[in-house]
């Protein structure tokens, strides 16, 4: 049954991101793949805070990480932007295993900050350097050339299959020991432990796998855009939205960032084309998280489920 | 002394620990034999909970050594000491509480006994069965009442099938009846272990343990066969004098 599901969302959201990329509209496609993005973004969050119990403020220095090295790579040596956009995440997983070892020392709070002031130092020794974009940035130009081709259909179709991909990996995990051991430690780390669990090793596992997600969504990201400064690809918003839509929707379940995520781009667009400037969306995000917290201190995934087994004595997991 | 055997299961020499200078554990020499249930009292204090905690390596010793079966725990990290066969049932029930009661237990299945698969799966059903715990296998632990929280917690040490089971405080804030379904399980749970239990409610030791070690101010004052011990001039001074049947 669990099986014929995750091969239905493969084959689904495989036709799904094709279908999508060949129909909607270069606008449309920008659009639809931030939203994956972020999609991506807020499962990786929720993996390490949700699930893992691992709050960190400086995810966004994996995000930023992840375009630059895009960028980097892809301008200044002969090999295709693609295999970049693949290696990547591996580069940046590799880099968060002696991030890890070294930030491990820190312990909730002081971990969730220190991560933030990687990102800062990120921020500021790419903005130093020209040779890594100074506070200009860098334009996406493959192997020294303009781009020639428009990216936004094949970046959208990978970005939204590898998100299904993702979900139905974040699955299969879950169903496994090891997705056990971290279920158990959402609960108590403590308790993991004294279960036999390596909590520690757990700990740099889910951290190494957020980084990549969060690199692989910068890849995507900023290739649609095109250019990548440090100013934007290390900002704190990048954070706040994975936290927002992950908190919003459910902490530490797979549907809850998806509620966040739709629900965040719906505010963002519906007050945009109304005609609200910039960042005014934000009011209305933070309110709603307050409400939410509030009423909901779980998140609306939660609040819907427990509604859902009230009326019908059925649990949705 | 009881316990100078040449060869212990498990042998802690001079264990000591201290908490900003005060010495909560000073220098405890134990030694637990397979086959052995041993019952631990003392006044609050005492240190009984700080030499479980250095034994299962949540707390780590200033001084001292702990060797089991002639491997050196004293530096091994809690899930290591777990697989090495010491697991040890809280005072305050450290469940699980979103997961199922089967899933609280194939954890300790898997990572602490180290089993697979199917054989996993029979070890948690045996577990399940003799915990009394089989009808609430599907239950998210978070919504049990106190007793089969106890008992979860008791099942959780037992299915890391340990050589040393440690159980601090098990019976606190049950009934008598339910105390005495505890007392039941932790007979059948000595078979081919070492069990030592620290608790405050003398008759439920009185019930299970052969052997008794008094510890105050962090020190081991006495340690032989609990009839003996119970017997013992200093442990009624350790208890200001009041009479056996009082305490119980």
């Amino acid at each position: 049954m669990d099986r014929h599901m995750n091969l239905i969302l493969l084959a689904g959201g495989f036709a799904a991101a094709l279908a999508g990329a060949f129909v909607f509209e270069p606008g449309m496609l920008f659009l639809l793949t931030e939203v994956m993005v972020v999609l991506i973004l807020a499962q990786m969050w929720n993996l390490l805070a949700g699930f893992g119990g691992q709050v960190s403020l400086g995810q966004q220095a994996f995000f930023g990480l992840g375009g630059y090295l895009l960028f980097l790579g892809a301008n200044s040596t002969q090999i295709p932007l693609w295999v970049w956009l693949g290696v990547t995440p591996l580069i940046v997983g590799l880099l968060a295993v002696p991030l890890g070892l070294v930030v491990f020392h820190l312990k909730n709070a002081y971990f969730a900050v220190g991560m933030w002031v990687v990102a800062e130092i990120l921020a500021a020794v790419f903005m130093r350097f020209d040779f890594l974009g100074g506070s200009a940035g860098i334009v996406l130009r493959p192997g020294g050339a303009s781009m020639t081709m428009n990216p936004e259909r094949l970046v959208f179709f990978i970005a939204a299959f590898g998100f299904v991909a993702i979900i139905v990996a974040l699955r299969l995990f879950l169903k496994s020991t090891t997705g056990l051991a971290l279920l158990g430690m959402r609960d108590s780390p403590d308790a993991a432990s004294a279960c036999g669990v390596d909590v520690r090793r757990m700990h740099l596992m889910v951290f190494v796998i957020a980084a990549m997600g969060c690199a692989a969504g910068g890849s995507l990201y900023y290739i649609t855009t095109l250019y990548i400064s440090a100013a934007d690809a290390f900002q704190m918003n990048w954070l706040i939205v994975m936290m927002f839509v992950s908190i919003i929707g459910g902490l530490g379940t797979l549907t809850g960032p998806i509620i966040g995520t739709l629900l965040f781009i719906m505010i963002r667009e519906a007050m945009t084309s109304a005609g609200f400037s910039g960042g005014t969306y934000w009011i209305v995000m933070g309110a709603l998280a307050v409400v939410v917290l509030l009423l909901a201190p779980r998140g609306l995934w939660p609040l819907i489920r427990d509604f859902h087994f009230r009326k019908t004595g059925r649990v949705t997991r | 002394m009881f316990c100078e055997k040449g060869n212990a299961l498990l042998r802690a020499t001079g264990l000591s620990k201290s908490f900003n200078g005060v010495p909560a554990v000073a220098s405890v020499d134990l030694d637990l034999d397979i086959g052995e249930s041993v019952g631990v009292i003392g006044p609050n204090g005492a240190g009984k909970s700080t030499l479980l905690g250095l034994l299962v390596g949540s707390l780590k010793a200033d001084e001292g050594r702990l060797i089991m079966e002639g491997r050196d725990l004293t530096r091994m990290a809690v899930h290591r000491r777990v697989s090495a066969g010491i697991a040890r049932a809280a005072q305050i029930p450290q469940t699980f509480g979103r997961l199922t009661v089967a899933e609280n237990l194939r954890l300790p299945a898997v990572f602490g006994a180290g089993l697979h698969g199917a054989e996993a799966e029979r070890w948690v059903e045996e577990v399940l069965e003799m915990c009394g715990l089989a009808e609430l296998a599907g239950t998210d632990a978070e919504h049990l009442g106190l007793l089969s929280r106890k008992r979860l917690e008791l099942a959780k040490a037992v299915a890391a099938r340990p050589k040393v089971l440690l159980l601090d405080e098990v019976g606190a804030g049950l009934t008598e009846p339910e105390i005495e379904q505890i007392m039941e399980l932790v007979r059948k749970l000595r078979d081919g272990r070492a069990v030592m239990w620290v608790e405050h409610i003398p008759f439920a030791l009185r019930g299970v343990c052969e052997r008794l070690v008094v510890m105050d101010k962090g020190a081991k004052i006495l340690d032989g066969p609990f009839e003996e011990v119970w017997a013992d001039p200093d442990l009624q001074a350790i208890y200001m004098g009041v009479p056996d049947d009082e305490v119980a």
